[in-house]
Protein backbone atom coordinates (compact mmCIF):
# COMPACT_ATOMS: atom_id res chain seq x y z
CA UNK A 1 0.00 0.00 0.00
CA UNK A 2 1.35 3.43 -0.97
CA UNK A 3 -0.56 6.40 0.44
CA UNK A 4 -0.05 10.12 -0.14
CA UNK A 5 -1.73 12.60 2.17
CA UNK A 6 -2.58 15.99 0.63
CA UNK A 7 -4.73 18.99 1.57
CA UNK A 8 -4.74 22.65 2.46
CA UNK A 9 -2.27 24.03 4.99
CA UNK A 10 -3.34 23.45 8.56
CA UNK A 11 -5.95 20.84 7.72
CA UNK A 12 -4.11 18.05 9.53
CA UNK A 13 -2.07 16.26 6.84
CA UNK A 14 1.01 15.73 8.99
CA UNK A 15 -0.91 14.49 12.03
CA UNK A 16 -2.99 12.14 9.87
CA UNK A 17 0.09 10.77 8.13
CA UNK A 18 1.93 10.20 11.41
CA UNK A 19 -0.94 8.42 13.14
CA UNK A 20 -1.63 6.33 10.04
CA UNK A 21 2.03 5.32 9.75
CA UNK A 22 2.34 4.34 13.42
CA UNK A 23 -1.00 2.51 13.44
CA UNK A 24 -0.02 0.43 10.42
CA UNK A 25 3.35 -0.31 12.00
CA UNK A 26 1.69 -1.43 15.25
CA UNK A 27 -0.43 -3.83 13.22
CA UNK A 28 2.75 -5.48 12.03
CA UNK A 29 3.23 -3.87 8.64
CA UNK A 30 6.62 -2.67 7.50
CA UNK A 31 6.18 1.10 7.15
CA UNK A 32 8.26 3.79 5.49
CA UNK A 33 7.18 7.36 6.19
CA UNK A 34 8.41 10.08 3.84
CA UNK A 35 8.14 13.79 4.53
CA UNK A 36 7.56 15.44 1.14
CA UNK A 37 6.57 18.83 2.59
CA UNK A 38 8.90 21.74 1.84
CA UNK A 39 8.48 22.61 5.53
CA UNK A 40 9.13 19.16 6.97
CA UNK A 41 7.54 18.54 10.37
CA UNK A 42 6.46 14.90 10.05
CA UNK A 43 9.34 13.75 12.26
CA UNK A 44 7.87 15.68 15.17
CA UNK A 45 4.41 14.17 14.72
CA UNK A 46 5.83 10.67 14.40
CA UNK A 47 7.49 11.16 17.76
CA UNK A 48 11.14 11.54 16.78
CA UNK A 49 11.43 14.94 18.44
CA UNK A 50 12.70 18.25 17.18
CA UNK A 51 16.44 17.51 17.27
CA UNK A 52 16.28 14.34 15.17
CA UNK A 53 13.85 16.02 12.75
CA UNK A 54 16.17 18.98 12.29
CA UNK A 55 19.17 16.68 11.84
CA UNK A 56 17.40 14.86 9.00
CA UNK A 57 16.42 18.19 7.46
CA UNK A 58 20.08 19.26 7.60
CA UNK A 59 21.16 15.98 6.01
CA UNK A 60 18.71 16.56 3.15
CA UNK A 61 19.94 20.14 2.82
CA UNK A 62 23.53 18.92 2.49
CA UNK A 63 22.50 16.71 -0.45
CA UNK A 64 20.71 19.66 -2.06
CA UNK A 65 23.72 21.92 -1.56
CA UNK A 66 26.01 19.32 -3.17
CA UNK A 67 27.98 18.78 0.05
CA UNK A 68 26.95 15.14 0.20
CA UNK A 69 26.75 12.57 -2.59
CA UNK A 70 23.23 11.52 -3.47
CA UNK A 71 22.17 7.93 -2.81
CA UNK A 72 22.12 5.52 -5.74
CA UNK A 73 18.70 4.07 -5.02
CA UNK A 74 15.76 4.31 -2.65
CA UNK A 75 17.04 1.66 -0.23
CA UNK A 76 20.42 3.31 0.08
CA UNK A 77 18.70 6.67 0.47
CA UNK A 78 16.68 5.40 3.42
CA UNK A 79 19.70 3.73 4.99
CA UNK A 80 22.00 6.72 4.67
CA UNK A 81 19.66 9.67 5.11
CA UNK A 82 16.80 8.16 7.07
CA UNK A 83 16.33 6.87 10.56
CA UNK A 84 14.23 4.42 12.57
CA UNK A 85 11.33 5.87 14.48
CA UNK A 86 8.85 4.62 17.07
CA UNK A 87 7.08 1.33 16.27
CA UNK A 88 9.92 0.48 13.87
CA UNK A 89 8.92 3.02 11.20
CA UNK A 90 11.59 3.91 8.66
CA UNK A 91 11.57 7.65 8.11
CA UNK A 92 13.28 10.08 5.76
CA UNK A 93 12.97 13.72 4.75
CA UNK A 94 12.57 13.86 0.96
CA UNK A 95 12.21 17.57 0.21
CA UNK A 96 14.52 20.37 1.18
CA UNK A 97 13.59 23.79 2.46
CA UNK A 98 13.67 26.10 -0.52
CA UNK A 99 14.10 29.83 -0.73
CA UNK A 100 14.36 30.31 -4.47
CA UNK A 101 15.39 33.38 -6.35
CA UNK A 102 12.69 35.14 -8.43
CA UNK A 103 11.72 33.43 -11.65
CA UNK A 104 10.06 30.37 -10.16
CA UNK A 105 6.29 30.71 -9.91
CA UNK B 1 3.29 49.79 4.67
CA UNK B 2 4.25 46.62 2.80
CA UNK B 3 3.72 43.55 4.92
CA UNK B 4 3.87 39.83 4.18
CA UNK B 5 2.41 37.22 6.51
CA UNK B 6 4.21 33.86 6.57
CA UNK B 7 4.15 30.81 8.83
CA UNK B 8 3.20 27.19 9.06
CA UNK B 9 -0.05 26.04 7.49
CA UNK B 10 -2.97 26.63 9.82
CA UNK B 11 -1.15 29.16 11.99
CA UNK B 12 -3.72 31.85 11.22
CA UNK B 13 -1.99 33.84 8.48
CA UNK B 14 -5.08 34.42 6.37
CA UNK B 15 -7.30 35.49 9.24
CA UNK B 16 -4.69 37.91 10.53
CA UNK B 17 -3.71 39.22 7.06
CA UNK B 18 -7.31 39.70 5.93
CA UNK B 19 -8.38 41.46 9.11
CA UNK B 20 -5.18 43.53 9.06
CA UNK B 21 -5.85 44.65 5.47
CA UNK B 22 -9.45 45.60 6.27
CA UNK B 23 -8.44 47.61 9.33
CA UNK B 24 -5.89 49.51 7.23
CA UNK B 25 -8.56 50.12 4.59
CA UNK B 26 -11.11 51.28 7.19
CA UNK B 27 -8.59 53.84 8.43
CA UNK B 28 -8.50 55.42 4.98
CA UNK B 29 -5.44 53.79 3.43
CA UNK B 30 -5.38 52.47 -0.11
CA UNK B 31 -4.76 48.79 0.38
CA UNK B 32 -3.85 45.99 -1.97
CA UNK B 33 -4.33 42.53 -0.45
CA UNK B 34 -2.41 39.75 -2.18
CA UNK B 35 -3.17 36.06 -1.83
CA UNK B 36 -0.08 34.20 -3.06
CA UNK B 37 -1.30 30.77 -2.02
CA UNK B 38 -2.09 28.41 -4.91
CA UNK B 39 -4.75 27.10 -2.51
CA UNK B 40 -6.21 30.50 -1.74
CA UNK B 41 -8.09 31.39 1.43
CA UNK B 42 -7.62 35.10 2.04
CA UNK B 43 -10.91 36.07 0.36
CA UNK B 44 -12.94 34.69 3.28
CA UNK B 45 -11.26 36.82 5.91
CA UNK B 46 -11.50 39.90 3.68
CA UNK B 47 -15.25 39.41 3.63
CA UNK B 48 -15.48 38.39 -0.02
CA UNK B 49 -17.53 35.42 -1.09
CA UNK B 50 -15.26 33.15 -3.15
CA UNK B 51 -18.33 31.61 -4.81
CA UNK B 52 -19.23 34.90 -6.51
CA UNK B 53 -15.69 36.27 -6.64
CA UNK B 54 -14.41 34.41 -9.68
CA UNK B 55 -10.68 33.91 -9.92
CA UNK B 56 -9.53 37.43 -8.92
CA UNK B 57 -6.34 36.43 -10.67
CA UNK B 58 -4.67 37.53 -13.89
CA UNK B 59 -6.57 36.14 -16.89
CA UNK B 60 -4.63 34.43 -19.66
CA UNK B 61 -5.57 37.17 -22.15
CA UNK B 62 -3.61 39.72 -20.09
CA UNK B 63 -0.42 37.78 -20.85
CA UNK B 64 1.70 37.09 -23.90
CA UNK B 65 4.27 34.34 -24.45
CA UNK B 66 7.91 35.42 -24.28
CA UNK B 67 10.07 35.02 -27.39
CA UNK B 68 11.43 31.50 -27.80
CA UNK B 69 13.76 30.42 -25.03
CA UNK B 70 13.37 33.55 -22.91
CA UNK B 71 12.46 33.43 -19.24
CA UNK B 72 9.95 33.93 -17.79
CA UNK B 73 7.92 32.14 -20.46
CA UNK B 74 4.93 34.49 -20.06
CA UNK B 75 4.62 38.18 -19.22
CA UNK B 76 2.02 40.93 -19.07
CA UNK B 77 1.01 42.03 -22.54
CA UNK B 78 2.80 45.14 -23.88
CA UNK B 79 1.31 48.36 -22.52
CA UNK B 80 -0.06 46.70 -19.37
CA UNK B 81 2.04 47.71 -16.34
CA UNK B 82 1.82 46.15 -12.90
CA UNK B 83 -0.29 49.03 -11.49
CA UNK B 84 -2.52 48.86 -14.63
CA UNK B 85 -3.07 45.15 -13.99
CA UNK B 86 -3.90 45.81 -10.33
CA UNK B 87 -6.49 48.46 -11.30
CA UNK B 88 -7.97 46.21 -13.91
CA UNK B 89 -8.00 42.79 -12.30
CA UNK B 90 -8.00 43.37 -8.52
CA UNK B 91 -11.46 43.00 -7.01
CA UNK B 92 -12.73 45.62 -4.58
CA UNK B 93 -13.93 44.28 -1.25
CA UNK B 94 -15.26 45.70 2.01
CA UNK B 95 -13.45 48.76 3.45
CA UNK B 96 -12.18 49.52 -0.05
CA UNK B 97 -9.51 46.81 0.00
CA UNK B 98 -8.35 45.74 -3.46
CA UNK B 99 -7.81 42.02 -3.73
CA UNK B 100 -5.65 40.14 -6.19
CA UNK B 101 -4.75 36.48 -6.06
CA UNK B 102 -2.11 34.32 -7.66
CA UNK B 103 -4.88 32.09 -8.87
CA UNK B 104 -5.58 28.48 -8.22
CA UNK B 105 -3.14 25.90 -9.44
CA UNK B 106 -4.38 24.30 -12.60
CA UNK B 107 -2.80 21.17 -13.92
CA UNK B 108 0.38 19.63 -12.67
CA UNK B 109 2.90 22.09 -14.08
CA UNK B 110 3.31 25.52 -12.52
CA UNK B 111 4.72 26.88 -15.76
CA UNK B 112 1.51 26.09 -17.62
CA UNK B 113 -0.34 28.72 -15.63
CA UNK B 114 0.25 32.00 -17.48
CA UNK B 115 -1.34 34.12 -14.77
CA UNK B 116 1.17 32.92 -12.18
CA UNK B 117 4.02 34.39 -14.22
CA UNK B 118 2.13 37.66 -14.64
CA UNK B 119 1.51 37.75 -10.90
CA UNK B 120 5.26 37.47 -10.28
CA UNK B 121 5.81 40.38 -12.66
CA UNK B 122 3.24 42.49 -10.79
CA UNK B 123 5.15 41.87 -7.53
CA UNK B 124 8.13 43.59 -9.20
CA UNK B 125 5.99 46.53 -10.32
CA UNK B 126 3.43 47.25 -7.60
CA UNK B 127 1.49 50.51 -7.24
CA UNK B 128 3.46 53.30 -5.54
CA UNK B 129 4.06 54.35 -1.95
CA UNK B 130 0.56 55.74 -1.55
CA UNK B 131 -0.61 52.12 -1.40
CA UNK B 132 -0.24 49.69 1.45
CA UNK B 133 0.34 46.10 0.42
CA UNK B 134 -0.64 43.14 2.59
CA UNK B 135 0.43 39.69 1.40
CA UNK B 136 -0.82 36.31 2.57
CA UNK B 137 1.83 33.78 1.61
CA UNK B 138 1.51 30.00 1.25
CA UNK B 139 2.02 27.97 4.39
CA UNK B 140 5.49 26.71 5.09
CA UNK B 141 8.83 27.86 3.79
CA UNK B 142 8.12 28.27 0.10
CA UNK B 143 9.33 31.58 -1.34
CA UNK B 144 8.91 33.66 1.81
CA UNK B 145 11.59 36.25 1.06
CA UNK B 146 12.79 36.03 -2.54
CA UNK B 147 9.64 34.93 -4.32
CA UNK B 148 6.15 35.82 -3.24
CA UNK B 149 7.34 37.85 -0.25
CA UNK B 150 9.95 39.99 -1.95
CA UNK B 151 7.76 43.14 -2.00
CA UNK B 152 7.64 43.28 1.81
CA UNK B 153 9.47 45.73 4.06
CA UNK B 154 8.18 43.80 7.06
CA UNK B 155 7.66 40.05 7.16
CA UNK B 156 5.40 38.89 9.95
CA UNK B 157 5.97 35.28 10.99
CA UNK B 158 2.73 33.93 12.44
CA UNK B 159 3.21 31.04 14.85
CA UNK B 160 1.10 29.06 17.26
CA UNK B 161 2.61 27.87 20.54
CA UNK B 162 3.07 24.35 19.13
CA UNK B 163 6.40 22.61 18.49
CA UNK B 164 6.00 22.38 14.71
CA UNK B 165 4.64 25.92 14.30
CA UNK B 166 7.47 27.44 16.33
CA UNK B 167 10.04 25.27 14.52
CA UNK B 168 8.65 26.52 11.20
CA UNK B 169 8.94 30.08 12.50
CA UNK B 170 12.60 29.54 13.35
CA UNK B 171 13.27 28.05 9.92
CA UNK B 172 11.59 31.07 8.32
CA UNK B 173 13.64 33.46 10.45
CA UNK B 174 16.77 31.71 9.16
CA UNK B 175 15.79 32.25 5.52
CA UNK B 176 15.39 36.03 5.84
CA UNK B 177 16.78 38.28 3.15
CA UNK B 178 19.10 41.05 4.42
CA UNK B 179 17.38 44.41 4.81
CA UNK B 180 13.92 43.10 5.54
CA UNK B 181 12.49 43.37 9.03
CA UNK B 182 11.26 40.04 10.35
CA UNK B 183 8.98 39.95 13.39
CA UNK B 184 6.82 37.38 15.15
CA UNK B 185 3.13 37.37 15.99
CA UNK B 186 1.94 34.67 18.34
CA UNK B 187 -1.33 33.13 17.23
CA UNK B 188 -4.02 31.16 19.07
CA UNK B 189 -2.40 31.89 22.42
CA UNK B 190 -4.19 30.51 25.47
CA UNK B 191 -1.75 30.88 28.37
CA UNK B 192 -0.07 34.05 29.59
CA UNK B 193 3.43 32.89 28.67
CA UNK B 194 2.52 31.61 25.17
CA UNK B 195 3.51 34.80 23.32
CA UNK B 196 6.90 35.03 25.00
CA UNK B 197 7.53 31.33 24.30
CA UNK B 198 6.73 31.79 20.60
CA UNK B 199 9.06 34.78 20.30
CA UNK B 200 11.89 33.00 22.11
CA UNK B 201 11.58 29.77 20.12
CA UNK B 202 11.29 31.66 16.84
CA UNK B 203 14.21 33.89 17.80
CA UNK B 204 12.29 36.96 16.63
CA UNK B 205 11.03 40.18 18.21
CA UNK B 206 7.38 39.92 19.22
CA UNK B 207 4.95 42.42 17.70
CA UNK B 208 1.67 40.99 18.89
CA UNK B 209 -0.33 38.10 20.24
CA UNK B 210 -3.66 37.07 18.77
CA UNK B 211 -5.47 34.91 21.32
CA UNK B 212 -7.31 31.71 20.54
CA UNK B 213 -10.82 33.01 19.91
CA UNK B 214 -13.96 30.90 19.35
CA UNK B 215 -15.31 33.83 17.29
CA UNK B 216 -12.55 33.22 14.72
CA UNK B 217 -13.30 29.51 14.63
CA UNK B 218 -17.01 30.22 14.11
CA UNK B 219 -16.30 32.74 11.33
CA UNK B 220 -13.96 30.29 9.58
CA UNK B 221 -16.58 27.54 9.72
CA UNK B 222 -19.11 29.91 8.19
CA UNK B 223 -16.62 31.07 5.53
CA UNK B 224 -16.97 34.67 6.63
CA UNK B 225 -14.72 37.44 7.92
CA UNK B 226 -14.49 37.60 11.70
CA UNK B 227 -14.56 41.38 11.29
CA UNK B 228 -18.10 41.02 9.90
CA UNK B 229 -19.41 38.32 12.22
CA UNK B 230 -17.76 39.41 15.50
CA UNK B 231 -16.24 42.90 15.08
CA UNK B 232 -15.54 43.23 18.80
CA UNK B 233 -13.85 39.82 19.16
CA UNK B 234 -10.66 39.64 21.20
CA UNK B 235 -8.74 38.46 18.13
CA UNK B 236 -9.87 41.54 16.16
CA UNK B 237 -8.80 43.81 19.01
CA UNK B 238 -5.38 42.11 19.03
CA UNK B 239 -4.98 42.57 15.26
CA UNK B 240 -5.93 46.23 15.65
CA UNK B 241 -3.08 46.56 18.17
CA UNK B 242 -0.77 44.89 15.66
CA UNK B 243 -1.71 47.50 13.03
CA UNK B 244 -0.91 50.27 15.52
CA UNK B 245 2.41 48.73 16.54
CA UNK B 246 3.60 48.17 12.95
CA UNK B 247 2.56 51.72 12.07
CA UNK B 248 4.46 53.12 15.05
CA UNK B 249 7.53 51.07 14.12
CA UNK B 250 7.31 52.27 10.52
CA UNK B 251 7.21 55.91 11.59
CA UNK B 252 10.32 55.46 13.72
CA UNK B 253 12.20 53.50 11.03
Amino acid sequence: MKVAIVGKGGSGKTTTAAVLARTLARRGLSVTALDCDSNPNLGISIGLGEQVTERLVAVRQAVGDGDTEHAQDATELLDRFGTRGPDGIRFAVVTEIQNPEPGCP
Amino acid sequence: MRVAFVGKGGAGKSVIAGTFARLLGASGERVLALDSDPMPGLAFSLGLDPATLGDAGIPDEATVPAPDGERPPYRLRPGLSGPDAVCRYAVQGPDGVRFLQLGKSRGHRGGSNRGHWAYQQILEDLPGDDWSVVGDLPGGTRQPFYGWGRFADVVVVVAEPTASSMLSARRLAGLARPGVEVVAVASKTRAAQDAATVAARAGLPLRGAVPYDPAVAAAERAGRAVLDTHPAADAVTAIRSLVDRLRAAEMCA
